[in-house]
């Protein structure tokens, strides 16, 4: 008996050390998390930088480049000192919240978002010759599947058979069965839905959230989980921008060139002031932007502007104009001519500033308004600087991607002016965009056609001849890596079925911490309320039992750390709820025992028989609770699965703290000290 | 030793017309209720629809927020002032909308324009299409269903048909006067309500097994006694256990429910329906259905089958 009353308790001590090491992380990363904010916080008011740039700094790793830019002179020093501190704990944080319990968005703040292909739209566009009877089956097909939640293709099949037509007649070749063609077609719907989600992955990564979840529900549906992000507006805006690929004629040199004079004259009135610009006026015709060599000096961005204040410039703000022409044309100075061909590159140092003029409504209004300016979409190196490309194209595109039929990597074998090796990508055009393609071509011979993807110029050939077989190439210097996403990204861009959002949710960050003060709070007040009860009614087998509710909280926590489940609000409001039935086991227990007593038992037979009769009725409750737990679980959806994800542990974890570790008190007791009254 | 009752002998059977008088009007007016509001109230979560709940720096009123919304032809929308009076927190929600279309993003746009020198803070956003929706909806049910149907399952296992069908009738009762209670107050059934239902299916039978067991046990024990006496005496018996296990479950939804906060509120107080529904249930309803069942085999066939077969 005491041998095995030994191994009992050195059986539960190695659970608490284990679990202990499982909640060790999830400890240390609060007071981490803590310590970060309070960084964060005070790099704010030293930088002027507001939270969620400091953030996305962190995420992106350029925190240090950045308060180097924004942060006033007078604390920049203190601000990258605090910057690399704030870095190098953040990566610690990083590190840590992998093995900490996870929190749930509506715990943390983010992004909740489920896509949906158009699978009537992607029927319509596979159709070898759509007519209205399709279109009605597909509408019968749609409405059924909406009221009923049955499977599409198999409620399609139903309504072709219904009809008595053969799906060949539309979709796949003559005289393949229906289940064949459905097969196709499902498959079709897949690989669509699998290269957006290989998309959405790119693009993300891009975005650098620390965890994404992006995964894939059923055949047609994409879930994407982006936690803890500061500015939910930009995750949306580069999740649910369509990869957008236009292809527009750039504008010739002539009028590149009157629309840089144009601005320059606005520049300058904004600098000089109105009187000062006219007599200015004369002048302005003469000179182009010199080449990369020209002499240059640094000014200062609010000098640029007109700014007040603007005499003293600070190391931050500087950008680097062309000396010899920056007081006649202060925009254009920006910016350098090269190889003396017709395109204009900015150095990478003069973008933002670049882009902030271009912003301006009164240099907007100069820009005539079927064009616009668009910069390259990579950075190229001449010689030791780095450049932006700008180019001034036509606004309405002559093409777009959605007359894409594909693209994919292909490498020049170096005969042409590729260079050998290089990877490019090359697309096909539908018979529609071909048609279009081939007049567009034909008409521009020598002027050059952009192709623009989400905004940005990919490259910008230019046309040497008519093109009639539906075929395009972009070119430029790319990785094989960067080519196989942009074939990637142009095959999602054409898209066959359209996503759409049928559900998104976003929380706020600081409702999250909202959410967890209240709930850690209620659940404090919960606790102790279930604890002085207990010791109020049951006295010293109170204290027992409370302690095995103690060590169930513990546990609960340690098995969600272990398996790394996530923690949410209604998770905790699943814990808290087992706060109150955990203690049932022991109520039952208990008063098992008392009733033992009045019958004349001795204390030792008294919690012998309390136990053993109260264990069947235990179990038989708690399993009748788990039934309903397991199914919320696997039929449950977010709010529903976290709460029966805890309640599910709380249950498991509660009889062994409430039968086993009490037992193992009770036993320790008796067999050590003679008792003559038991407290209950 | 504390104790509530000692050696209670209520005769709970003969108070089991009452019971079912009490239990038939809550039912009753429940049932009015749903039918006069035409069926539950879903809340977006199941009917499809946007919600945001924005936090504006300054102070706004909820009349400001509706002409600017009129002006973008939401002028239907649902504006409703949360939390403390001082604090500019507002909850917007617009009914069903078009599959695909992002209504949230529309509002925020409008508001952002028209209170342009009062910025507000994004605390939640939910759009939801109507066809998932429905899919939730059916979930629900079936998650329900299937819940009850392992129950039923278990507990003939365990016990005896009779036993199950009187806990499942138990278990509905409880289920529908917590709707009852729901649509009486005009509050939305959402998806974390749904989960508060199926917890309430689970507690209430928690409390009704106890019972059931101890039933179980005396039926070997006390073999002399009839079925009457026998019920009587089990739920007597557990009477201590039950109410202090509903107190302290009790207490903690209590704290729930007061200190839990917006998102919680509704679950919690669904459970303190419930658990009181629940724990009355267990002792007035679901024993007397087995004891009213039994009685009616007994007056058939001359004995009555559960004590014959215990």
């Amino acid at each position: 008996m005491q041998k095995g009353l030994y191994t009992k308790i050195i059986f539960v001590i190695v659970l608490l050390i284990l679990a202990g090491i499982s909640l060790y992380p999830t400890f240390q990363f609060t007071g981490l998390q803590e310590k970060e904010t309070a960084l964060i916080k005070q790099l704010a008011e030293v930088s002027g930088l507001t939270k969620a740039q400091i953030e996305e700094g962190l995420v992106a790793g350029d925190l240090e480049a950045r308060l180097r830019k924004q942060a006033p002179a007078a604390s920049i020093d203190q601000a990258v000192e605090l910057g690399r501190r704030l870095t190098d704990l953040s990566k610690k944080v990083n590190s840590i919240e992998r093995r900490a319990i996870k929190r749930g968005l509506d715990l943390q703040g983010g992004v909740y978002m489920v896509y949906e292909a158009d699978l009537p739209q992607l029927l319509r566009n596979l159709a070898k010759n759509p007519d209205d009877r399709l279109n009605e089956i597909i509408e019968e097909t749609k409405k059924t599947v909406e009221e009923r939640g049955l499977d599409f293709f198999s409620v399609l099949e139903d309504n072709f058979k219904k009809r008595g037509i053969e799906l060949n007649r539309y979709f796949g070749r003559k005289g393949e069965t229906n289940d064949k063609v459905i097969a196709e077609l499902k498959k079709e719907a897949e690989d669509a839905v699998d290269r957006t989600l290989e998309v959405l992955r790119n693009r993300i990564d891009q975005f650098g959230v620390s965890e994404p979840m992006i995964t894939k529900q059923g055949n047609n549906r994409i879930i994407i989980e982006l936690a803890g992000i500061q500015s939910i507006q930009r995750a949306r805006n580069i999740i649910s921008s369509t990869a957008l690929l236009e292809f527009k004629l750039v504008q010739p040199a002539e009028m590149v060139w009157s629309v840089l004079d144009d601005i320059d004259r606005v520049m300058r009135i904004k600098q000089k002031g109105a009187a000062a610009a006219q007599e200015d006026t004369a002048k302005t015709k003469s000179a182009t932007p010199e080449g990369p060599k020209a002499k240059e000096t640094e000014v200062s961005l609010s000098y640029l502007f007109g700014e007040k204040g603007a005499e003293t410039p600070s190391e931050d703000e500087k950008v680097v104009v062309d000396e010899n022409t920056f007081s006649d044309r202060p925009f254009s100075s920006l910016l350098r001519q090269l190889q003396g061909r017709n395109f204009i590159a900015v150095p990478m140092k003069n973008v933002y500033a670049v882009q902030r003029i271009l912003q301006l409504p009164e240099v907007k209004e100069v820009i005539p308004p079927d064009a616009e300016f668009l910069f390259g979409n990579a950075p190229m190196t001449l010689g030791e600087e780095q450049y932006q490309r700008l180019y001034l194209v036509k606004k309405e595109p002559e093409l777009l991607g959605e007359m894409l039929s594909d693209a994919s990597v292909q490498v020049s074998t170096g005969s042409t002016s590729l260079n050998a090796g290089a990877p490019y990508v090359s697309m096909e055009l539908n018979s529609e965009g071909a048609k279009i393609f081939s007049k567009v071509t034909g008409m521009n011979v020598g002027r050059e056609l952009a192709i623009v993807l989400d905004g940005k110029v990919a490259s910008a050939p230019v046309i040497q001849t008519k093109i009639t077989t539906g075929s395009a190439m972009i070119e430029g210097s790319f990785t094989m890596e960067e080519a196989k996403d942009l074939a990637l990204i142009l095959r999602a861009g054409a898209l066959p079925a359209p996503l759409y959002p049928i559900t998104e949710n976003t929380v706020g960050p600081s409702l999250g911490q909202d959410s967890i003060q209240k709930g850690q709070f209620s659940a404090i007040v919960g606790f102790i309320l279930v604890v002085l009860y207990m010791i109020f009614y049951y006295r010293l087998s109170g204290v027992v039992a409370d302690f095995a509710l103690l060590l169930n909280m513990v546990f609960i926590l340690a098995v969600m750390a272990a398996f790394h489940a996530t923690l949410t609000m209604p998770g905790i409001a699943g814990i808290i709820l087992t706060l109150g039935m955990a203690v049932d086991a022991n109520v039952l227990i208990f008063e098992r025992i008392r009733e033992e007593l009045r019958t004349g038992k001795t204390i030792r037979a008294a919690i012998d028989a309390g136990y053993g009769r109260a264990l069947v009725t235990i179990l038989d409750a708690n399993i009748t609770t788990l039934i309903s737990a397991v199914v919320l679980y696997s039929f449950g959806t977010g709010p529903v699965k976290g709460f029966a994800l805890t309640l599910s542990i709380g249950i498991i974890v509660s009889m062994f703290t409430a039968i086993f570790v009490t037992r193992l008190i009770f036993d320790f007791v008796t067999s050590r000290y003679a008792i003559k009254k038991l407290s209950i | 030793m504390m104790q509530f009752f000692k050696e209670t002998h209520v005769d709970f059977l003969k108070l089991r017309r009452a019971g079912y008088f009490f239990s038939g009007t809550l039912l009753l007016i429940s049932l009015v209720s749903l039918l006069l509001h035409g069926g539950p109230k879903y809340g977006i979560d199941f009917t499809g629809g946007t919600s945001l709940e924005l936090r504006f720096e300054k102070p706004i009123s909820a009349g400001e927020i509706r002409s600017s919304l009129s002006q973008a032809g939401y002028g239907t929308a649902e504006i409703k002032h949360i939390g403390a009076a001082d604090e500019n927190q507002f909850i917007i929600r617009l009914e069903k909308s078009a599959e695909g279309t992002q209504i949230g993003q529309v509002v925020e746009q409008q508001l952002r324009s028209s209170f342009p020198d009062n910025p507000y803070e994004v605390l939640m956003v939910q759009e939801i299409g109507p066809k998932i929706g429905g899919e939730l909806r059916r979930a629900a049910v079936m998650a329900i269903l299937i819940a009850l149907f392992g129950i039923l399952v278990y507990i003939s296992w365990r016990f005896e048909f009779k036993f199950a069908v009187g806990a499942v009738l138990a278990l509905f009762h409880d289920v529908i006067i917590t709707l009852g209670f729901f649509s009486v107050l005009n509050l939305e059934i959402t998806l974390v309500v749904i989960a508060a239902f199926l917890t309430i299916v689970g507690y209430s039978l928690n409390d009704t097994i106890v019972v059931f067991d101890r039933i179980r046990e005396n039926l070997k024990v006390l073999r002399r006694e009839n079925l009457y006496n026998i019920i009587n005496i089990s739920i007597n018996q557990t009477l201590n256990r039950t109410i202090n296990t509903s107190l302290t479950t009790l207490l903690v939804v209590f704290a729930l429910y007061l200190f839990g906060g917006e998102v919680i509120h509704d679950f919690a107080f669904a459970l303190l329906v419930g658990i009181l529904i629940g724990t009355y249930s267990s002792i007035f309803i679901a024993s007397p259905l087995v004891y009213e069942w039994e009685a009616k085999t007994e007056a058939t066939k001359g004995k009555s089958a559960i004590l014959r077969k215990a």
